[in-house]
């Protein structure tokens, strides 16, 4: 067996620049498949790390879907915002323990800006019930003294090179060349909280009343001309929130999930919807495993379609090996060992390119994952392989074997035939 | 001279074709689904469980005998009422406030039972579900009105569970308790620390 793998490697060998091709296809193909299992395992991992412990999101009436997105993952936008004094009505109802308004809109250097109340770093948990917590500083405790502080996510202070007291601006929407700035009125980094792995890390956090503070002086979305409150002054206005973009319920009895649902979206004097993050994250699921399903396909097709060149490659190379092959006969191997031959060339090359790929998807998380985490927020794990990319793997070597039974047959029915006969 | 070189024929490529849909086959049949984890683990037990030493409980044994969540409708003569009809929203809202306030059967309170429904999740993270609300019925986290305060279970799996998605009909196993919560709210709901959740696949066991 040994001698039969060191003759089908030597002999691979000699045709090493085309074998290498395919090996090459081969692990551009594997790379695909191992990449996207990864990155579909993480970017799941990622979001269903994003949100624990609230029971409820609310927010202006949409899809379940949107709402979750853009109210925990700062993706797409608000169809509406929703009056301050809805959210306090939901705060009296019996069976809430505690609510966080949301306020979003405003931008820092493309990281989105997030106004809360200081109840924020206290309720908000992600992964399995952990709190948010500081790297260092402090947080702002919703005062006017600390109007203007802010405390950013890891990844803003990191990828901005920001320490405690930086002065930062923020600007207003999406920020971006044409965008207005709010710099009149300039925040004090007062906190950096611990990397956690969700959306907290690319946001910015202010208080609900700074965010009605840097728009005193606008109207309807656009700073008004003539009109300018100084940063100091503006802590003369009413800063009061009069509506916010969504809120995070947490109740005191999770049994009582259905009634706070049902009482939100009865609410009379607003139109309003209330999802429960679970739920919404399974339609999420439910929405994005149809695209998973088409991508796995394709990648597939391009595993299926190296493989042809796998089978091609070797079954023209039989007719360069006819003398090859005809030694070998001559030295005594059987027609088995003429297809075993066969079969441990296909499989080497096979598992050559799978070697290849694994190594390209290794290389590229450790490589691209710190890029993609800061563009994208998806945390890439350099991981060892999961199960479910093992499993994978083995297919794919499994289909290299398969793939090279074909060559391997018909050299085993030629070499019964033909293999000896004084024909040239 | 004839020849008969290792060149293609038709036959072969006859042969040939199968053996490749063959290799395309294998290769999209065992990676193309939506839930991976669904297919690989049917059952999905956080350990292995004697299932002897649980009762199997019915939906109706949460509801305490002397509560009949009908009593409401008493007197009133529903069929006759339209579906906009003024009467059927107050009795609506008077319905929920009663239900959420629905009593508990405290003779369950501590025992080992298992029972079947459809879950809601309530927390999840990377490793699985922890924490999930079981109702006796399909949607009911869309639908109205909500199941009544004693026909949910708050159900908590010290093990994540893998493979559960959302409004999946599950068995459950574990001790149930009656948690005592705040009184404006009703005073008790069930809780259950779950030994093992398994995917629906018929009735008992």
């Amino acid at each position: 067996m040994n001698a039969l793998l060191m003759i089908a490697w030597r002999s691979g060998w000699n045709r090493r620049a085309t074998l290498a091709l395919v090996a090459f296809s081969i692990g551009l193909s594997t790379f695909l498949l191992l990449g996207f299992e990864r990155v579909r395992a993480d970017l799941r991992e990622s979001f269903s790390q994003s949100v624990s412990g609230t029971d409820l999101i609310v927010g202006a009436r949409t899809g379940g879907v949107q709402l979750m997105l853009y109210s925990v993952f700062h993706v797409g936008g608000a169809t509406n915002n929703i009056r301050m004094d809805s959210v306090r009505a939901i705060e009296q109802n019996k069976s809430v323990g505690w609510v966080v308004p949301l306020s979003l809109g405003d931008s820092h250097l493309g990281f989105p800006v997030l106004a809360t109340t200081p109840g924020f770093f206290e309720h908000f948990q992600y992964g399995y019930r952990q709190h948010l917590a500081l790297a260092s500083g402090r947080l702002f405790d919703g005062s006017l003294d600390e109007l203007y502080d802010t405390v950013v996510g890891a990844e803003v202070a990191d990828a901005l090179g920001y320490k405690l007291g930086q002065k930062i601006t923020l600007s207003h929407g999406a920020g971006g060349p044409g965008g207005i700035e709010h710099a009149d009125k300039p925040f004090t980094v007062v906190g950096i909280l611990q990397r956690t792995g969700t959306p907290v890390d690319r946001t910015v956090h202010i208080s609900l009343e700074a965010m009605e503070a840097i728009h005193l002086d606008w109207a309807g979305g656009a700073p008004m001309p003539g009109v300018a409150i100084p940063a100091a002054m503006a802590r003369k206005f009413d800063l009061a929130p009069k509506q916010v973009t969504a809120a995070l319920v947490g109740l005191k009895s999770r049994a009582a999930v259905f009634g706070v649902q049902r009482f939100v979206a009865d609410y009379p004097q607003e139109a309003l919807m209330a999802v429960l993050p679970g739920v919404a994250l399974d339609q999420l699921w439910d929405v994005v495993g149809a695209g998973e399903k088409a991508l796995l396909a394709l990648s597939a097709l391009v595993a299926v379609v190296s493989f042809a060149g796998l089978v091609a490659v070797i079954l023209a190379g039989l007719n360069e090996r006819r003398r090859e092959l005809a030694v070998l006969r001559a030295i005594g191997a059987g027609p088995r060992q003429v297809l075993m031959l066969l079969l441990a060339e296909g499989s080497l090359v096979a598992l050559l390119g799978v070697g290849i790929g694994a190594i390209l998807v290794a290389a590229s998380t450790v490589g691209l994952g710190p890029w993609i985490q800061s563009q994208y927020g998806i945390v890439l794990s350099a991981a060892p392989p999961s199960d479910e990319e093992w499993k994978r793997v083995g297919e794919i070597v499994l289909a290299g074997i398969v793939a090279s039974l074909i060559p391997a047959w018909r050299a085993y029915r030629l070499s019964l035939v033909d293999g000896l006969s004084p024909r040239v | 001279m004839k020849q008969r070189p290792f060149a293609l024929k038709r036959p072969f490529l006859v042969i040939c074709a199968p053996a490749i849909a063959v290799v395309a086959i294998l290769i999209s049949v065992t990676s193309l689904h939506v839930h991976p984890d669904f297919t690989s683990q049917a059952a999905i037990s956080a350990a292995p469980v004697d299932q002897g030493a649980y009762r199997r409980i019915r939906w109706s044994e949460l509801i305490p005998a002397q509560w009949d969540p009908k009593d409401l409708f008493k007197g009133e003569d529903i069929s006759s009422w339209g579906d906009a009809d003024p009467r059927a929203l107050t009795l609506q809202r008077r319905m929920q406030a009663a239900w959420s306030k629905a009593p508990v059967n405290r003779a369950l309170d501590q025992r080992a039972i298992r029972t079947a429904g459809y879950v809601v999740p309530i927390e999840e993270s990377g490793d699985g579900m922890s924490e999930f609300l079981l109702v006796p019925y399909f949607g009911s986290c869309i639908h109205i009105p909500p199941p009544p305060a004693n026909q949910i279970i708050d159900v908590s799996s010290p093990k994540p569970v893998k493979g559960v998605h959302s409004m999946d009909a599950v068995w459950v196993s574990g001790i149930l308790s009656v948690a005592q919560i705040h009184h404006d709210i009703g005073d008790s709901a069930y809780a259950l620390r779950a030994d093992a959740v398994d995917l629906y696949t018929g009735p008992a066991q």
